[in-house]
């Protein structure tokens, strides 16, 4: 169905992809997988015409669509071959309500009325969104626009469709329900579909191909043979390598029947030693820290209007802990984390901290408390230059001069100073308002969704950075869905659903609890195991 | 530097054709030739022949496609300025939307300026419930001063472009006002009957000299000193202040929208 | 047996607003002006919709009065006056240092004529509101022409991204007190319209690329004879527009040349219009559809301004009465100019709330 023969594409005399050779047979799903920076938008824009369009650059070889070469065409030419879905659904949108918004791309091909009728209904139906048919997509939540878009390229009938991580910034449930969609897209129209994604672990249950994108070449083939060796890998593969496992698990399910059949080869009761001693070491460190600061919230509520978008919130950050908190999207997540910063008012409860009411204090003396990084982190920078942003950081904060800067090395050494901030990567771009806000030295450190758009290299270097500021004797809050993320970060997890807490404490025990938030490695191995790291060191004692 | 809306020597024709044609529509009072005893009405026809004629330059813009990059630039710029109109409603003279269309010229060249100026103005328009047969001038005028924009030399950069854009925004701010006085003057105070005294109203068939007298005396009064200044002050200012970065960020977008195009 | 709801063809709105301007443009006989206005009000008030830009409505009626008592104000102030009623003798004040003279005595005669002329810009104002009022605008700009059609998505993306301006704002606004800045008034719009605008700009690349991928600009493209005579009848009509206002202006040129001229102008244009959107290959999904109602107002409208128009040319009097007379209009006038106000009851009613919500049904 998708061809390419010998595909090579050079930005200004540097390679993106050399020799490319590939091809996706009719209702295949390949999934795209890679570390940032390694080609994969490249990959993706080859297909949609993006590349060199949008993009500048020089591209050579030969790319078929059912077997005929479309390279040269432009990308509104390839819209009723090939439908392309780009990462943020609602920044693509031309329309605004659900139906115009499937209507438009039939309009541009010249579709008659009655055609277009139809194949809007079909849609709303195949993708389940027909009860949404009348609402103004910016109402709409992640999924149901994510949805959307997928279907308002699909009205087009292309044979090949193209996403880019579509389920970055969804939360799990929303995640598996666009993916679902997806799956029956393939299996009932026989539909092509090429899928860029970071989250390996919610794609590979349903890829029928990978494409391993590294330095500029790509690999193809069967998922478990290709990630025998992939530079990057879900949970459950690592785990899969790690106990020497062959074939390798794709599925929970065949790694569960796996684990079953080949002991795991370490003691039930070292098991519970280990625990038990990670246990005390925790609480000892708790101990010592409880004095220094912490950010104690009792009770907290906060409304919207008439809507309660919070309600009767306790919560605990002790210095030295990092603390995850979970739940859907929309479930107030974001709301607590600015209530505690004291930026969002309250309708009753208290936020206490060493210094006082974060409510009530001045916007510096807040800083220098409660620090936050929002979900967009680029909305905290104004300027020009890297240099230009720190210096403003730290002539703001009157510190001496550098110390934004030695910060920023910190986290991620050898960003160009003369760089514009939004030309930096994702992770390069929260390094720099992580440094920017951590300049003001505060007691508390809040963090929405940082891991949006970071690969698994990316996430570990992130959490190790939290666990260092918090071994430094910062109270870290992560709002994130990452589960994996969450079981590789966390020390304790507040689950929040419509606002209320719905479960609360050690991230072993939370987790264990509740099946939509649990990592693989607890699905497979069941409690107390979280991550690879802790499977591998336990046996290595063993 | 780029263009983003290419104007061809057909387009250009076009554009003066049509400006003439404004021009004419705006001087009206002070061209009129009227027989002696008749009754003279301000031409209402003008106020329907300006959106076809703006209607025309428009088509002729975007005949054979715009870029969809150029499109959605459009369409955000337009958008920012409608809101900054909205926003700068209430405060009397405080008039932000200069600012950001001088720019909008300056870095995508006339033609997006002359669009951008017709379109912005439109949309707050539309936005804020300001349809009035006033809006085809209002256009026209922002139309030309976005346009202008787009034609001052080229390689003027760094604190000299600054420099130059400001002078250019305040006198820019003070014409506009001009103009769209003049297209209010007889509506707003009436046609003058020949043989009347009267001070600052239009006497149709005057000699040219005698209406501009006239025209300047119920322009200082009305708005040259207070609207049209507060007008032109804020652009100043805003130019000033956020003009180069307002400008590197344009920039930008322009690399990222229009270069790589083929 | 009630009607159904719905929206009317915006145009057909336009075009019945502008008949009734046309018909308040050509006239400063009072009864007829308030006759057009309470046609406009009426049928305002008995078809608009509940959305934002029908209550706005209340706006042009104050502008409207506002627009009336400047002008009358003006011509008490400016002085001036001709006619032998005097009303009031003001005393007359020099303004320094130019020889304008303010107030002195006011007739009569002049305060009536600017008072006419006053309704006249003021009836104009609220036939366009009316219209503004009635007719859905995102509605309208989809009923603009091809040749427009890009220019008419250009608005209809500003007038989306307006919301989303609106949450980026406050998004950054909340970001931006999460770290050190100026403090100044300057420096602090600075530090968060930069922001607004490189997300609004990068956004509008992301929309590119959506409409793109969607087939935007797939229309065949113009032949090199096609293009070319598209320029020419362009570049002619507007031409044609100059010569015709020149005409119209000075009164060298006898009517009979100038006019036909003006007209033989629009006409062109009109025609290069159509012929740069014919080559387009697009297609509309559920199109506002010209129906018997949308014929019969426009229909209303128009009348109104031939009648109008018929007036202006036949019966001067009537058009422009002496301002000290009683201002009469013919019966037979008065009922042309109602049929304005029949809209009111030929039109559907304008969806609300409660029609445009789904039914669900009771279980």
């Amino acid at each position: 169905m998708i061809e390419f023969r010998d595909v090579s594409v050079t930005f200004d005399g540097n390679p993106a992809l050399t020799g490319v050779d590939l091809s996706l047979a009719e209702g295949e799903l390949g999934l795209v997988a890679g570390r940032t920076g390694a080609g994969k938008s490249t990959l993706l824009g080859v297909v949609t015409g993006a590349v060199p369009r949008f993009t500048g650059g020089e591209l050579r070889g030969d790319l078929l669509v059912d077997g005929v070469s479309v390279i040269e065409l432009p990308p509104r030419e390839r819209a009723h071959l090939i439908g392309a879905v780009a990462q943020d659904p609602a920044a693509g949108f031309v329309t605004d309500s659900v139906e115009e918004e499937l209507a438009y791309g039939m309009e541009q091909l010249g579709l008659t009325q009655a055609t277009m009728r139809r194949r809007v209904e079909e849609t709303l139906d195949l993708l389940g969104i027909a009860d949404l048919r009348h609402r103004e997509l910016r109402t709409l939540s992640g999924g149901e626009q994510q949805r959307v878009a997928i279907g308002s390229v699909l009205t087009m009938h292309p044979q090949v469709l193209v996403l880019d991580e579509p389920t970055s910034a969804l939360d799990p449930t929303a995640a598996e329900d666009v993916l679902a969609t997806l799956s029956r897209l393939v299996h009932d129209l026989g539909l092509t579909v090429l899928l860029a994604e970071h989250r390996l672990e919610r794609v590979i249950p349903f890829a029928d191909r990978i494409c391993l994108v590294a330095d500029g070449r790509v690999r193809i083939g069967e998922p478990a043979a290709m990630l025998a060796d992939a530079p990057i890998a879900p949970p459950i593969v690592e785990l899969g390598r790690a106990l020497g496992w062959s074939p390798l698990p794709l599925t929970v399910r065949d790694a569960r029947r796996l684990a079953r059949q080949t002991p795991l080869g370490v003691d039930k009761a070292q098991l519970g030693a280990d625990r038990a001693r990670l246990g005390a070491d925790r609480a000892q460190l708790g101990a010592d820290k409880a004095q220094l600061g912490v950010v104690v919230a009792r009770g907290v509520s906060v409304a919207h209007g008439t809507r309660t978008v919070l309600s009767d919130v306790d919560l605990t950050l002790a210095a030295g802990e990092v603390t995850a908190l979970m739940g859907r999207n929309g479930s107030g997540k974001s709301t607590l984390l600015w209530t505690l910063q004291g930026g969002r008012a309250r309708r009753s409860g208290t936020v206490s901290t060493p210094a006082g009411d974060p409510a009530r204090m001045a916007t510096a003396e807040r800083r220098r408390t409660v620090a936050l990084v929002p979900q967009t982190a680029a909305d905290l920078l104004y300027l020009e230059t890297v240099a230009a942003e720190c210096e403003a950081a730290d002539e703001g904060n009157d510190t001496s001069a550098g110390r934004c800067r030695s910060i920023l090395d910190s986290l991620v050494p050898g960003i160009p100073g003369d760089r514009h901030p939004r030309d930096l990567s994702e992770g390069q771009r929260l390094a720099l308002a992580l440094a920017v806000v951590l300049t003001s030295d505060p007691d508390a450190l809040l963090l929405d969704e940082p891991t949006r758009g970071l690969d698994y290299p990316g996430k570990r270097a992130l959490g190790s950075h939290l666990s260092r500021l918090a071994a430094d004797g910062l109270a870290v809050l992560v709002a994130s869905h990452d589960v994996e993320f969450v079981a590789q970060v966390a020390d304790r997890v507040l689950v929040l659903a419509d606002g209320e807490v719905v479960s609360a404490g050690p991230v072993r025990d939370v987790v264990a609890e509740s099946p939509s938030f649990a990592p693989q490695v607890t699905k497979i191995l069941g409690p107390p195991w979280l991550t690879v790291d802790e499977v591998v060191a336990a046996r290595e004692r063993a | 530097m780029n263009r983003a809306i290419p104007l061809g020597l057909r387009s250009a024709a076009v554009l003066a054709a049509a400006s003439l044609a404004g021009l004419l529509m705006l001087l009206w009072p002070l061209l009129l030739s009227v027989e002696p005893g008749a009754r003279v009405d301000p031409p209402f026809l003008f106020l329907a022949l300006l959106p076809l004629v703006l209607a025309v330059v428009l088509a002729e813009f975007s005949e054979g496609g715009m870029d969809a990059r150029v499109l959605a630039v459009l369409g955000v710029l337009t958008a920012v300025n409608a809101v900054l109109r909205g926003l700068s409603a209430g405060a009397g003279g405080v008039e932000l939307v200069f600012f950001l269309l001088i720019l909008g010229g300056r870095v995508f060249g006339p033609g997006f300026g002359f669009t951008l100026g017709c379109t912005s103005l439109f949309a707050s328009a539309l936005v804020t419930a300001g349809v009035g047969p006033w809006l085809p001038f209002q256009m026209l005028v922002a139309a030309w001063v976005g346009m202008c924009a787009g034609l001052l030399p080229r390689r003027v950069d760094g604190r000299a472009e600054i420099v130059m854009l400001i002078c250019y925004g305040v006198v820019a701010a003070y014409v506009y006002g001009l103009f769209l006085n003049l297209s209010g003057w007889p509506f707003l105070l009436g046609v003058e009957v020949p043989g009347a005294t009267g001070g600052l109203s239009y006497l149709a068939g005057a000699p040219i000299w005698e209406n501009l007298q006239r025209f300047a005396a119920y322009t200082l009064l009305t708005s040259t000193s207070t609207f049209d200044s507060g007008r032109a002050i804020t652009t100043a200012v805003a130019l000033a202040v956020l003009g180069p970065s307002v400008l590197a960020t344009l920039r930008r977008a322009s690399r990222r929208a229009v270069t790589s195009r083929r | 047996m009630t009607r159904l709801a719905r929206d009317l063809h915006p145009v057909a709105w336009w075009v019945w607003a502008i008949g009734l301007s046309i018909a308040a443009s050509l006239t400063t006989n009072p009864v007829i002006l308030l006759t057009v206005v309470g046609c406009a009000v009426t049928v305002v008030w008995r078809r608009r919709s509940d959305q934002p830009w029908a209550r706005a409505f209340r706006l042009y009626c104050w502008l409207a009065v506002a627009v009336v008592v400047i002008r009358v104000l003006f011509r008490i102030l400016l002085g001036g006056s001709h006619g032998s009623h005097l009303w009031w003798d003001l005393p007359q004040l020099r303004l320094w240092p130019t020889d304008l003279i303010l107030l002195g005595p006011v007739t009569g005669e002049s305060l009536l004529f600017s008072l006419y002329d006053g309704m006249r810009l003021a009836a104009l104002l609220l036939c366009i509101g009316a219209a503004n009022a009635l007719a859905n605008p995102k509605r309208l700009l989809k009923s603009l022409p091809p040749a427009l059609y890009e220019i008419g998505t250009a608005l209809v993306v500003a007038v989306t991204a307006i919301p989303q301006l609106a949450d980026s704002v406050r998004r950054v606004r909340a970001a931006q007190a999460l770290r050190p800045g100026p403090r100044g008034r300057v420096g602090r719009l600075r530090r968060f319209l930069v922001p607004v605008l490189e997300d609004a700009l990068e956004r509008s690349l992301a929309l590119a690329a959506g409409m793109d991928a969607r087939g935007y600009g797939r229309t065949g493209d113009l032949t090199a004879r096609q293009r070319l005579v598209t320029g020419a009848l362009m570049l002619a009509g507007l031409l044609g527009v100059c010569l015709g206002v020149y005409a119209v202006l000075d009164g060298t040129v006898p009517g009979v040349v100038a006019h036909p001229l003006l007209l033989g102008g629009v006409a062109v244009a009109l025609i290069g219009l159509t012929h740069a959107g014919r080559t387009v290959t697009r297609t509309r999904y559920r199109p506002d559809r010209w129906r018997t109602p949308e014929l019969l107002v426009a229909g209303s409208g128009l009348m109104v301004g031939v009648t109008g128009v018929l007036l202006a040319r036949l019966d001067v009097v009537v058009a422009h009465p002496a301002p000290m007379s009683w201002p009469g209009v013919p019966g037979p006038v008065l009922v042309a100019l109602l049929i304005g106000v029949l809209p009111a009851v030929l039109a559907p009613p304008a969806t609300r709330a409660e029609t445009r919500a789904p039914v669900e049904v009771a279980a």
